[in-house]
């Protein structure tokens, strides 16, 4: 029975995750830009010569947290900066880009950094929510989502660790992970043998259940904040 | 509560939802940067009185009735149905909220606090629950616009007596025209409020640089804004509009007051005519020399509150500045100031309202800013400001004068 719930979570479930995340991500845009926009200027003065730029650079720095909370702002960015490593350190367990490579490095890349920096910081986040004032302003979505990905990274880097060091035995090699997920966007699906016959396999089968939950939220939570945060700090310099 | 009412209070919000809004109702991961902000929190730390706080209270009705997840699981988002209690916490987010935007300054996000309680603001319209003071004025405000011709008559002669006081303090030899009104073909129409400073001051400033102006029958404040009516915000602001098309002026200057400059300078999109504040004005006839002030006459400690809808909302900053410190001697900062200046608690219509011991608390943190300075006068170029800084002065005992800009230049012209 293991099996095929296994089997479940690694095959149709990813299709259903990503069928969730791209839809609502459509059906979110589709539904917020049909909406009626307001007339005029809200910007903030000092306007930026330079309002796009000044947007992105706010976005991606965020001084606002650096002026009123420089830990939480650290692990803002650190927490950012291993989200989009691990972006790419996935995109390189699909298949190999030599672009990616102009750095060269092992894959997954980061020697386990990576998977620790987001594991540290996810955790502060949700610590930080057992505090007043945040723990008045939190709502269930902010710990459950948090829960989310911290489970997702303990064993996406466990995974990683593992493999790097050859901690217990861990034996699927990047190849195996290759094959897996490549079958995956060439939809001719299937679990590789190396991941299948590891006794490591529900760790991977963990991994990707939880990822699979965060993605299917992702449209309809707060997550949304990764694509309406340039638009909404364009307009505060429109 | 009523489903029939329930029902049309959803179909307002959703009626209200601007795409902006939805950005700003699904953007908010709760970081609480804003939390300690906002100037009512600072006087009155409750969690409703932050930025977040109040922001919340819109969004969880929102998920309620707008995210799958108001319907599959409400506890994910802690959506919250409408009811009367509802309606009450959505009336104190939203009238005890100025409309200042500080929070912003703050946020990573972006979000527009005073945008989000619009929906606040929507509803309690939709009620009957809306401020009944705000509502009264916005209503008066409108309707005097529609019947203007029934008013023309007794405001000339207020005016009458107004020009007379014009004429004792410009030394003019006839008070007659020295308050244009309906003057076809002026370079600036002039909007006043209902206080007979409001009018005075600028005219004798106008009369000194001898400028062709005239006089807006309307005041220029907005309480459809306040209520948070877009329909009454139109036509009130409308009435000055079409006043100023049909008397052909080039520019619209707009008297001591943020709400009202803010939004034909910036809310309404392109208008025929530039819009100014009066302060600009000021700034530009002392620069140019169409008149002239007479230089370090205030001997006393002054300070300047930046009035946020003309500073932080309306990038005007420097001009009043300049002008206090050419006029005095010992002009102090407010810290912080400008775009991250403290409200002063009596914008979005607050002073209008029943609410005094309210504004005093609210007022802590512009009373604090005061004192820092050790200032004996406090500048403003704000009429809401200047009422609620008179407040804060009764309310905690400040031995200070509060002044507006342009009384300021006005006693002191060469």
């Amino acid at each position: 029975m293991w099996d095929k719930i296994y089997y479940l979570i690694m095959i149709p479930m990813v299709y259903i995750a990503f069928a969730t995340f791209i839809g609502g991500l459509i059906i979110k845009f589709i539904i917020v830009f049909r909406s009626k926009k307001l007339t005029g200027s809200y910007a903030i003065y000092p306007k930026s010569k330079y309002p796009l730029a000044a947007a992105i650079g706010e976005s991606v720095i965020v001084p606002t947290a650096f002026k009123k909370q420089k830990l939480f702002w650290l692990m803002i960015i650190a927490f950012h900066i291993a989200f989009f490593l691990l972006f790419i350190g996935h995109l390189e367990l699909i298949r190999e880009f030599k672009i990616l490579q102009i750095i060269p490095h092992d894959v997954f890349l980061g020697g386990g950094i990576v998977g620790i920096v987001l594991i540290v910081s996810v955790l502060y986040f949700l610590f930080r929510r057992f505090k007043s004032p945040w723990r008045e302003i939190s709502v269930p979505e902010d710990y459950v989502l948090l829960i989310l990905l911290f489970l997702t990274f303990i064993f996406g880097s466990h995974m990683s660790l593992a493999s790097r060091y050859g901690i217990a035995g861990f034996d699927i090699s990047v190849e195996a992970y290759r094959q897996y997920l490549s079958s995956l966007f060439t939809t001719s699906p299937a679990i590789s043998q190396g991941i299948l016959a590891s006794p490591h396999y529900v760790l991977v089968v963990l991994h990707i259940f939880f990822a699979n939950l965060f993605l299917m939220v992702f449209p309809f939570s707060k997550m949304i904040h990764s694509v309406f945060i340039f638009i909404a700090q364009f307009i505060k310099r429109k | 509560m009523d489903p029939q009412k329930r029902a049309a209070l959803i179909g307002r919000i959703k009626t209200s939802l601007s795409r902006q809004l939805r950005y700003y109702l699904d953007l908010c991961t709760r970081c609480g940067l804003c939390y300690d902000t906002c100037h009512v929190y600072y006087g009155i730390p409750k969690k409703e009185y932050s930025p977040v706080g109040r922001a919340e209270i819109v969004r969880r009705i929102y998920k309620k009735y707008f995210r799958p997840s108001g319907w599959l699981f409400p506890f994910w988002g802690d959506s919250k149905e409408i009811t009367e209690t509802t309606i009450e916490e959505l009336s104190d987010a939203a009238f005890s909220c100025t409309g200042c935007r500080r929070c912003m300054m703050y946020c990573p996000f972006a979000i527009d606090t005073p945008v989000v309680l619009s929906i606040a603001k929507a509803m309690l319209i939709e009620y009957g629950a809306a401020p009944e003071e705000l509502t009264i004025l916005a209503d008066g405000a409108v309707e005097k616009g529609e019947s203007i011709a029934e008013f023309k008559e007794g405001y000339r002669h207020v005016i009458g007596d107004l020009e007379k006081e014009v004429a004792t303090r410009i030394n003019a030899s006839s008070p007659e025209g020295l308050i244009p009104l309906e003057k076809k073909g002026a370079e600036i129409l002039f909007v006043g409020l209902a206080g007979a400073h409001s009018i005075v001051n600028p005219a004798i400033i106008f009369n000194k640089a001898k400028v062709q102006w005239t006089l807006s029958w309307f005041e220029a404040v907005n309480f459809g804004a306040f209520l948070g009516d877009p329909i009454k915000t139109q036509r009130i602001a409308q009435r000055i509009i079409n006043e100023a098309i049909e008397l052909g002026v080039k520019e619209v200057v707009i008297v001591e007051c943020g709400t009202a400059y803010r939004i034909p300078k910036y809310l309404l999109g392109p208008l025929p005519f530039k819009v100014s504040s009066i302060i600009e004005v000021i700034h530009r006839y002392i620069q140019n020399g169409n008149i002239k002030i007479k230089e370090k006459a205030i001997q006393e400690a002054v300070t300047y509150h930046d009035p946020c809808q003309l500073g932080r909302n309306g990038g005007i900053y420097e001009q009043p500045r300049e002008i206090l410190q050419l006029l005095c001697t010992d002009y102090r900062e407010m810290s912080p100031n400008r775009a991250y200046n403290w409200c002063c608690g009596g914008g979005g219509g607050l002073v209008a309202l029943d609410n005094e011991q309210f504004r005093i608390q609210s007022g802590k943190a512009k009373r604090d800013q005061i004192t820092a300075t050790g200032a004996r006068i406090v500048v403003s170029a704000c009429e809401n400001c200047i009422f609620q800084l008179e407040t804060i002065k009764t309310g905690y005992g400040l031995d200070i004068e509060v002044k507006s800009l342009t009384e300021l230049v006005a006693e002191h012209l060469v």
